[in-house]
């Protein structure tokens, strides 16, 4: 009976064990296989071709991913310019005005817009952000715009990282002791002037992770882009451009790319790229939040 | 005198700054229900989640999206079961057989909020390559690997909040009646049953809602599947697809899958946010 | 020029912390406010300079008058009323910047200098003033989160001097210290007196006999009784001081 017991423990302790390490491993395997199948056109082309070269012609067999590199940067950058300053403000005000009201709403709201599925997000730009841009915003500056552009994308992208940054710089300001804000207060500080010297400055890496992390999700993101950023290949000049970002590219391509030769191992090799960037990025910025979790422990 | 003014001026100006970005913020999360509910309720009726699409469907004749319905239950479903089978036992590996500062533990965290953070289009990319490798075509049983693989780390990562503020004490007391750690499971189940309860709701909104992942993996079809191999229409599909048809009563279609979708996640949303309440009442 | 203290009832959430206390704090002296832990010395402290606003459900009555002025209603600048009464909390709390960083935060928050020079010779002088100058040569603009426990409390100090308070309100400031670092501190707040009206809340009554001027016995949110150090050590009035002087509850 009583080895019983014990042969249970260490069976189950072998399971766990062999699952916990499996599933670690699954961010290498999944490293592995997209490199085996983007192989074919690493030995084809140069890896600077690839990145840097913007002639895309699958049927000749050349593929230049810079327009989508490029379509990729601007929709991020404009995401985080759009969902930055209102994260921001935001949390500062959640964290150290902390009237209870308002928690109680922004909390649930922010729980919605994190709930809500990228496809919602997609049909919410194509019937509100798209003609907006095309009907009001685009006639100001061009003589035309469909609306579907970087920044209807950009715009869609910036709202669905508004409540990923929200929680991350609400997390980050908290942990901030409160003897800290007090004793800035007691200095005759106000709470803006606390929260600009003392909370940013204390916690600025946690910010700039948190960043990061919210860049990275916004590059990934694939089917609310995919709806409304007018998918041309070309390197977009103005915000007003459409573009092409890789998930994109991936999203659109997938189905029909076994008839030519290259062409799937160019589109995993698209995967591999923005898999190497966001594994970065998110290694890098945890690795910064558990240390300022530790700190404050 | 004059500074204490300034002060108070700039005060006055952040906070003007700070309240109007939190009304752009409900603003937006205003815009994006309205939109879904009124563009939605015009376009939903009964037949729309009852019936089959039929024949001429794409053309704006009649049916539903049935299939989409069933086959994303058929596909979160499974794969919500295969999740928890999983990431249960993982996430009492990381909290009651390691301890608190080993370093398999830190790298699992690290490893997980990582795969958290890829993006679903890679998961499908990568799915589906390891389909082909095994000769599988599109289908249930695709989209639910792809899917189970998706919603691990959050089940993960979400249970292990829960079980990292779990009092060690009550471990203790029942290494100390003599229990092995495998015996101590039961008790820390029933301790982190409500944290398991968010765990679940959240992957399965994250499950329901994902499109990227199951485009090529899944596939789509105008009928409910009957096997694991045959392929399986999901709701973000039926709205992404439908969307971008010329005809209006196959966009209409869309918009009420679209309010299908957003129902779920909310009434998901809601009831998480509801047992996390409760939960964190009685514990102090 | 005083703080004062009419019918002031503290609640938060629903305890009654502060009942119905009346108070006088008379000027360039030390007073010393005594009594067991949870009697609300603390909170009385942070009434005083309003720090006690950013507790969550708080409700205040009566009436605090600093320099004759009802802080609590009349919609006084709040900012200002804190650069007039400094604080020393319990555990040195250092802001996260260089050691010219904190002495120089009050000053640049409330734009006292218009040349570095000015800020400079000023921030040399309150370490001075608090015997750090010397120890901290060369290490002006290191973290100020490198000094030992005890620096760390005599920067906090000078950081708060460098704004020109009027009262300087010190909670436990020398219970995280070690001995002598304690005396040290000890030691400047009665060669402070002499410009600065100093509260102070204490758990030592070692430390009260030794530097007080005045004492207020605190019991359960009551002031029990205030007046000069002598009359109140050597003939307490009431019997809960006598018995609390006598060590029957600490």
């Amino acid at each position: 009976m009583q080895k019983l017991r014990i042969i249970k423990d260490r069976v189950a302790q072998g399971t766990m064990f062999s699952l916990t390490i499996l599933s670690i491993l699954l961010v290498a395997i999944i490293a592995i296989g997209l490199y085996l199948k983007s192989a074919p056109v690493l030995d084809d082309k140069s890896l600077w071709t690839l990145l840097f070269s913007s002639e895309w012609r699958p049927m000749k067999g050349e593929f230049g991913f810079l327009p989508f590199i490029m379509g990729t940067i601007w929709v991020t950058i404009l995401a985080i310019l759009f969902s930055l300053p209102i994260s921001l403000l935001t949390a500062v005000y959640l964290t150290e005005y902390s009237k209870p009201i308002v928690r109680k709403f922004v909390f649930p709201a922010l729980d919605i817009l994190a709930a809500l599925p990228s496809v919602v997000y997609g049909v919410w730009g194509v019937l509100v952000i798209v003609p907006w841009i095309s009907q009001h915003l685009a006639p100001l500056f061009v003589d035309f715009s469909t609306g579907y552009t970087a920044l209807a994308a950009g715009i869609v992208l910036g709202v669905m990282v508004i409540p990923l940054m929200v929680s991350l710089f609400v997390e980050v300001f908290t942990t901030v002791p409160v003897e800290l804000r007090q004793a800035s207060l007691a200095l005759g500080a106000t709470r803006w002037q606390t929260a600009i010297r003392v909370v940013f400055r204390k916690t600025l890496p946690g910010i700039i992770a948190s960043v990061v992390l919210a860049v990275s999700r916004a590059m990934g993101e694939t089917i609310a882009v995919l709806m409304v950023c007018g998918c041309v290949i070309h390197i977009p000049e103005s915000v007003l451009d459409a573009c092409y970002p890789i998930p994109a590219l991936i999203a659109n391509n997938y189905g029909e790319m076994l008839s030519m030769p290259f062409y799937e191992s160019a589109l995993m090799f698209a995967a591999l790229i923005l898999f190497v960037v966001v594994l970065i990025f998110n290694l890098l910025s945890r690795i910064i939040l558990y240390r300022l979790e530790k700190t404050e422990k | 005198m004059n500074i204490a003014h300034k002060k108070k001026l700039k005060e006055s100006v952040a906070k003007l700054f700070m309240w109007t970005a939190i009304l752009i913020f409900f603003g937006i999360v205003a815009s994006v229900l309205w939109t879904i509910f009124s563009k939605g309720c015009k376009a939903m009726s009964w037949d729309m989640v009852t019936q089959l699409p039929g024949g001429g469907f794409y053309i704006g004749k009649e049916g539903g999206f049935l299939n989409a319905i069933v086959g994303s239950l058929y596909i979160v479903g499974a794969s919500t079961l295969l999740g928890l089978l999983i990431s249960i036992p993982v996430v009492f590996f990381l909290n009651v057989y390691l301890k608190k500062h080993s370093k398999l533990a830190y790298v699992s965290r690290l490893a997980f909020d990582v795969l958290f953070g890829v993006p679903s289009i890679v998961y499908g990319a990568f799915g589906f390559t390891i389909m082909i490798y095994f000769g599988l075509r599109a289908s249930l049983l695709g989209g639910i690997i792809v899917i189970t693989l998706l919603i691990i780390p959050i089940f993960i990562r979400t249970m292990d909040e829960a079980t990292r503020n779990f009092p060690r004490d009550i471990l203790e007391a029942s290494f100390a009646l003599g229990a092995t750690r495998w015996e101590t499971l039961k008790v820390v189940l029933r301790q982190i049953a409500p944290g398991i309860a968010t765990a679940t709701l959240l992957s399965i909104g994250r499950a329901i809602g994902d499109a990227a992942s199951v485009m090529f993996t899944a596939g789509y079809t105008d009928s409910i599947p009957t096997s694991l191999s045959q392929p399986a229409a999901t709701l973000p599909l039926a709205v992404f697809f439908q969307l971008s048809s010329p005809i209006p009563e196959v966009v209409d279609r869309a918009y009420a899958a679209a309010l299908v979708l957003t129902i779920i996640v909310l009434i998901l949303s809601i009831t998480g946010r509801f047992i996390t309440n409760k939960f964190s009442k009685n514990k102090v | 020029m005083s703080i004062e203290a009419q019918n002031l009832n503290v609640y938060i959430k629903d305890n009654h912390i502060l009942k119905d206390v009346n108070i006088r704090l008379p000027e360039k002296q030390i007073t010393c406010i005594i009594g067991p832990s949870g009697c609300g010395k603390s909170t009385l402290l942070r009434t005083f300079n309003r720090l006690i606003d950013s507790t969550e459900g708080v409700k205040i009555e009566g009436k605090v008058l600093v320099d004759g002025q009802d802080i609590i209603h009349s919609g006084a600048e709040i900012t200002e009323l804190r650069r007039k009464i400094g604080l020393v909390s319990q555990r040195p709390c250092p802001l996260p910047m260089s050691i010219f960083g904190n002495v120089a935060y009050g000053c640049r928050i409330n734009r006292m200098f218009k040349k570095r020079k000015q800020l400079i010779y000023h921030v040399q002088k309150n370490l001075r003033d608090v015997g750090l100058l010397d120890e901290i040569k060369g290490r002006m603009h290191t973290p100020a989160a490198r000094l030992s426990i005890g620096q760390q409390q005599r920067l906090c100090l000078a950081r708060s001097l460098a704004v020109q308070p009027e009262y300087i309100l010190a909670d436990e400031a020398t219970s995280a210290l070690d001995p002598i670092s304690s005396k040290t501190v000890e030691d400047l707040f009665v060669s402070l007196k002499e410009r600065y009206t100093i509260i102070m809340v204490t758990h030592t009554l070692r430390q009260a006999l030794r530097i007080a001027d005045n004492v207020v016995f605190m019991y359960l949110g009551q002031v029990i009784e205030a007046g000069p150090a002598q009359q109140v050590f050597n003939h307490p009035q009431e019997e809960l001081t006598q018995k609390y002087l006598a060590g029957a509850f600490s």
